[in-house]
């Protein structure tokens, strides 16, 4: 009986106390960021990027990857309200988390979004701005066939910051009198996007065999972009000067890109730069004067052949 | 007449293997040992009697290492020696035969019997498994085993087999390790789960042992088999040795009356009522995969014993009847109303108790309380409201029944596993008859359990009869259907051979029926 | 004495661990409004291991509970999205529940499929069913009725600050239900006796694959009630979102069962092994410790209870 007890408890102690020292900093700010997505790359990215700037402001930050449990947000939302932190980072979907972020904001705490949607409860979100990538690519394209041609574009309306996109490049096209919209094809995601929006292409070949029918491709991102440029490059058709664009710049977009073939252009998102805005963000709220606008834009940047390697 | 408690060795010492003198024990203040003695000679099968709970497991544990005595000496060839672990027990020569085998099922027979030693191998690394047989074949013919391939799997041995295959391991292992050449085996109920055919294949092998100038202490609770294999026999009683006696020349009765510290009249209860003429159970074409068309009566107030083989049949025809392996060709009828039982549970609602052979594996919910075991088939009855559960129901059918069947016990409450095998077996006959029900189908309701609780079972059987139920009792235990049974059945290849009274019948007599020997008396 | 500390030990840890965070934490943590926040944090995972429980008090697993919560948020999701009412979408999930628990017993007792096996397969089958209706899709937003998503967030007012939250309410009324079908009714004893030997409890007249069958239904039940509360309490409904469930849900119950004399599990100890999760969760995060440590710790923690109570009845 003793030795069980003398097991159990000193051990239980000992891992508690041991892991407790770790974080028992005093700072100048608790920031709390919580995310479901730390496994995902751009999230990695915001966070390491929002850790290095709260260095230098001496925060003592506890990231919590709740590991794609969207509920055990919002506890740990409401854990971080009972605990008093100063200040927030979600980056989550802010309607799927209301429940945690009235409880935050309860107990009077600001709460910035790292590329995680309007809100109410947000003091700003800190975004690509989506708006802008589209008609970037989609003024790069109406640029490059001079304003007149068929044009073959990849949307996807189901998903509201990519139906953006879509918008905003019929609109770039549609001010182009000379430019026709040979088709609006929404590919089937469910096995990442490639291999149906290469189908499609395909089939959008065949129905225009003629050399310069087709112009360019516009893609709202990257996979449908890489599926009609291994149709184009099947169909042996890649010396027509089709030009290809996508959004998001993955690294298979870049390869892509920098190898010089029809895929011409992509959109990078900032993603060090969210992070740093986000801690730009917390630090300016902290300070008493919060940001005015409830999303704060990032810049992005039109990736060529010119500037890929970078 | 009981002159000789605790006798000094009266042979020479260089005879005496082992002597034990004045074994102490207590758990937790309770004696479970005060005043053990026993002197084992080399070449000798020496029967440990005694009822559950006087003290032949504890001595045996004491013997194995497992538990230290709080006083007493041990010698062994007269010298005095310390069991302080099993390894010591080993190294003395100590070999133990438990009813529960740790065998490895999924090895063969010469891997079970080589387990933990280097194999025979071929150019170094491969093992070689001719070589192995070869070795594990001469190791069995030293005992006079010839029909068990050594390449076989343990799993697809019989029982009995299995227990030959580890008495080989136990007397080949002298190399092993820290051991020593095998001096003494201990065997614990060895034959329980045997035929009475695999049981005279250990018989001989154990004569074979004691040939070899071995000693064994033999514990079991069947009389017959000790009386004829036994050259001794020790008696301990509430933890005290109480007689040492040759077997020669010595009574059943005697030995019954050493062991439990009363006399019967005879070793089992008269009968109190005549058999009535009523049927209660008809089997008329039963067959199933084990069964061919088997056919019989009985009626309220009467014994029906069916006898046999292991695996004849008699098991078989019990489970047929309650469903318990499914459906089966042939016609069921209680009191001259056909009955469809296709499920055991549609046989206890129709007023058969049923009691299985393997109390532990199909008897008892152990982890669960004697009133949780008892009112299992009943629940129904011990509702309120049509689903809760009425405990202080539940408890007082425990207390009830457990009374009615001599059950000792701390309360309904305790938990089964904590019991006795007797006090289990009574607690499987308190659900039996809990349920008062017209028929009880009983297999095997005294293997294992001893003498005290025997007779209380076999008072019960003669009580409940009397009260007109109806019983059907299979055993492999010949002298309890001689006289307990008011007719036998005797089953031989899943088959009626026949049926006889058991009015001028011998233990010899069935024995030569079950064998099927020419010899036999007709019925 | 010996064997009461044995038995209590894991509530002994959970009372430590409690001290601990109630030391550490002194201003927060022991305060009605954070129990309040724990009920409800665990209240998802406790429905499903109060459920749970029942299947493995027979010594059988559901390995697709997890699947069977998102795939029950889902097609209330999608009800709603087709304009059903809030209660027809919770019914008609609940119905998937227990039908696909039922069709999880059938393979078990009827067609004989180890536990294991049986529910590993629907696992993936109800996983699959889950992405397939929602095109793996996330459905939220306006799709989800405010009625149903405030749910979650409405609760009892106890004092001005304070209130008693509807999720919280709900696993309370599961773990009743549980209890008294467990600890209570002649179902409860016969499913203890079926843990205990199953072919005892079958030759002593126990419809045992009839009772396996239906106490699958109940684990299904179950696991849709929980991923109806998931769902509620974010607000949409995604086809992986109760995968977590089932591991916490196990480790749960069998932390109540190092509780438990004959290893056996009971819905009470299965209530405190979901709080000394659920505390666990709720105290790192307010020490600010790492979320991947908490992990390690938690994990440590059930194989120290585990390995304690199993030492100390091998050598008891």
């Amino acid at each position: 009986m003793t030795a069980t007890l003398r097991m159990r408890l000193p051990a239980a102690a000992l891992f508690l106390s041991a892991v407790f020292a770790t974080g028992a900093a005093v700072a100048a700010g608790k920031i709390a960021v919580i995310t479901p997505y730390l496994a995902q790359p751009g999230t990695q990215f915001y966070v390491e990027a929002f850790q290095a700037a709260a260095k230098d402001k001496a925060w003592d930050v506890n990231v919590i990857d709740t590991k794609g449990d969207v509920a055990a947000v919002i506890s740990r939302l409401e854990d971080a309200a009972t605990q008093k932190v100063d200040a927030v980072v979600i980056n989550v979907d802010p309607a799927q988390v209301e429940a945690g972020l009235a409880a935050v904001k309860d107990a009077g705490i600001p709460v910035v979004g790292m590329d995680a949607g309007a809100s109410p409860y947000l003091v700003t979100n800190v975004t690509s701005n989506g708006y802008a990538m589209a008609a970037d690519t989609a003024a790069y394209v109406a640029n490059r066939i001079e304003g007149k041609g068929s044009v073959v574009m990849f949307v996807f309306d189901a998903f509201p910051p990519v139906q953006v996109r879509g918008v905003i490049a019929d609109a770039v096209f549609g001010n182009n009198p000379d430019i026709k919209v040979l088709d609006r094809v929404t590919p089937d995601v469910s096995d990442g996007g490639i291999a149906d929006s290469r189908a499609k292409m395909e089939a959008i070949l065949a129905a225009n065999p003629d050399k310069g029918s087709i112009s360019a491709v516009w893609a709202a991102w990257d996979q449908p972009a890489l599926g009609a440029l291994q149709a184009i490059e099947a169909a042996g058709r890649q010396d027509e000067g089709i030009v290809i664009t996508g959004i998001d710049a993955n690294p298979q977009a870049r390869e892509a890109i920098a190898a010089g073939g029809n895929f011409e252009a992509s959109m990078a998102q900032d993603f060090h730069g969210i992070g740093a805005a986000a801690a730009e963000a917390v630090a300016q709220t902290l300070s008493g004067k919060p940001p005015k606008s409830s999303v704060t834009y990032v810049p992005t940047k039109l990736i060529t052949i010119d500037n890929v390697k970078e | 007449m009981d002159g000789r408690r605790c006798r000094p060795p009266d042979r020479v010492s260089d005879m005496t293997l082992l002597s034990i003198n004045g074994l102490d024990k207590s758990f937790a203040g309770a004696r479970a040992l005060g005043g053990a003695s026993l002197e084992v000679r080399a070449g000798e099968v020496h029967a440990l009697m005694g009822e559950n709970g006087a003290g032949k497991s504890t001595l045996i544990k004491v013997l194995a290492g497992v538990v230290k005595p709080d006083a007493g000496a041990i010698a062994i060839d007269g010298a005095s020696v310390t069991i302080g672990s099993p390894a010591d027990s080993l190294r003395l020569g100590l070999r133990f035969i438990h009813q529960e085998l740790s065998v490895v099922p999924h090895l063969s027979v010469a891997e079970n019997i080589f387990l933990g030693r280097d194999y025979p191998r071929r150019w170094g690394v491969m093992i070689d498994w001719d070589g192995l047989n070869r070795r594990a074949a001469a190791v069995l013919a030293g005992l006079g085993v010839n029909h068990i391939p050594p390449g076989r799997k343990m799993a697809r041995l019989s029982v009995g087999d299995q227990m030959l295959v580890k008495i080989a391991t136990a007397f080949q292992d002298a190399s092993v390790e820290g051991g020593a050449p095998a001096r003494l085996y201990v065997m614990d109920e060895p034959t329980a789960a045997l035929s009475a055919e695999e049981s005279q294949r250990l018989f001989a092998v154990i004569r074979r042992l004691r040939a070899a100038g071995a000693g064994i202490i033999y514990v079991s609770h069947r009389l017959d088999e000790v009386m004829e294999l036994a050259d001794r026999l020790t008696v301990l009683r509430d933890g005290a040795t109480v007689a040492t006696r040759d077997i020669a020349g010595l009574q059943k009765l005697e030995v019954i009356e050493l062991m439990i510290g009363r006399r019967f009249a005879e070793g089992y209860p008269p009968r109190l009522a005549p058999v009535s003429s009523e049927v209660a159970l008809n089997v008329e074409g039963l067959s199933t995969a084990y069964l061919q068309d088997v056919t019989f009566e009985v009626r309220k107030g009467e014994i029906l014993g069916l006898a046999g083989l292991e695996g004849a049949g008699q098991s078989e025809v019990i489970r047929a009847i309650v469903g318990a392996d499914g459906g089966h060709d042939g016609a069921v009828s209680l009191a001259g109303r056909p009955v469809k039982i296709e499920e055991p549970v549609s046989a206890w609602a129709k007023g058969l108790a049923f009691l299985p052979r393997e109390r532990r594996q199909e008897g008892l919910v152990s982890s669960a309380s004697i009133a949780g075991n008892v009112s299992l088939p009943h629940l129904d009855d011990l509702v309120r409201f049509g689903l809760v559960l009425d405990r202080a129901a539940e408890a007082e059918q425990a207390v009830d029944l457990g009374r009615k069947v001599k059950l000792k016990s701390k309360g309904p409450r305790q938990k089964v596993r904590e019991l006795s095998g007797g006090n289990q077996q009574k607690v499987v006959f308190a659900r039996a008859i809990a349920g008062s029900p017209d028929v009880l189908l009983l297999d095997e309701p005294t293997r294992g359990v001893d003498v005290g609780a025997r007779y209380d079972i076999h008072a019960l059987l003669r009580e409940l009869t009397a009260e007109g139920k109806a019983v059907v009792l299979a055993s492999s235990d010949l002298p309890e259907l001689v006289y307990m049974a008011d007719r036998i059945i005797v089953f031989r290849d899943g088959k009626v051979a026949t049926t006889v009274s058991t009015e001028g019948l011998d233990q010899a007599g069935l024995a030569a029926l079950c064998f099927g020997t020419p010899t036999a008396p007709s019925a | 004495m010996a064997s009461a500390l044995k038995t209590y030990g894991t509530l002994i840890g959970f009372v430590l661990v409690v001290l601990f965070f109630w030391i550490e934490i002194p201003d927060t943590f022991m305060t009605a409004k954070n129990w309040l926040n724990i009920s409800q944090q665990v209240s998802m995972l406790a429905v499903v291991a109060f459920t749970m429980t029942i299947v493995m008090v027979m010594g059988d697993f559901d390995l697709s509970v997890g699947s069977m919560a998102s795939l029950a948020g889902i097609v209330a999701a999608l009800a709603f999205r087709d304009g059903h009412g809030v209660w027809v979408g919770v019914a008609l999930a609940l119905a998937v529940g227990l039908v696909g628990g039922l069709l999880n017993g059938a393979l078990v007792a009827y067609v004989g499929i180890l536990p294991f096996v049986a529910t590993l397969g629907t696992l993936t089958v109800y996983s699959g069913l889950a992405f397939l209706v929602s095109g793996g899709k996330t459905i939220f937003g306006r799709d989800i009725p405010t009625a149903f998503s405030g749910f979650a967030r409405s609760g009892i007012s106890l004092t001005d600050t304070v209130s008693l939250p509807s999720l919280t309410i709900v696993a309370a009324l599961v773990l009743l239900v549980v209890w008294f079908t467990l600890e209570q009714t002649t179902f409860g004893r016969r499913l203890y006796a079926i843990g205990g030997n199953k072919e005892a409890a079958r030759l002593a007249g126990i419809r045992v694959r009839r009772l396996r069958f239906l106490a699958f239904g109940l684990s299904g039940l179950g696991a849709a009630t929980a991923g109806l509360m998931y769902a509620s309490r974010v607000a949409s409904a995604n086809p992986t979102q109760g995968s977590g469930l089932m591991l916490d849900a196990i480790a749960a119950v069998f932390l109540g069962m190092t509780m438990s004399e004959e290893g056996e599990p009971h819905v009470a100890a299965t209530l405190i092994g979901v709080l000394i999760l659920g505390v666990l969760g709720n105290g790192l995060t307010q020490m600010s410790i790492d979320s991947y440590v908490r992990e390690v710790l938690i994990g440590s923690i059930i194989v120290l209870a585990v390995a304690s109570s199993s030492l100390g009845k091998t050598k008891g």
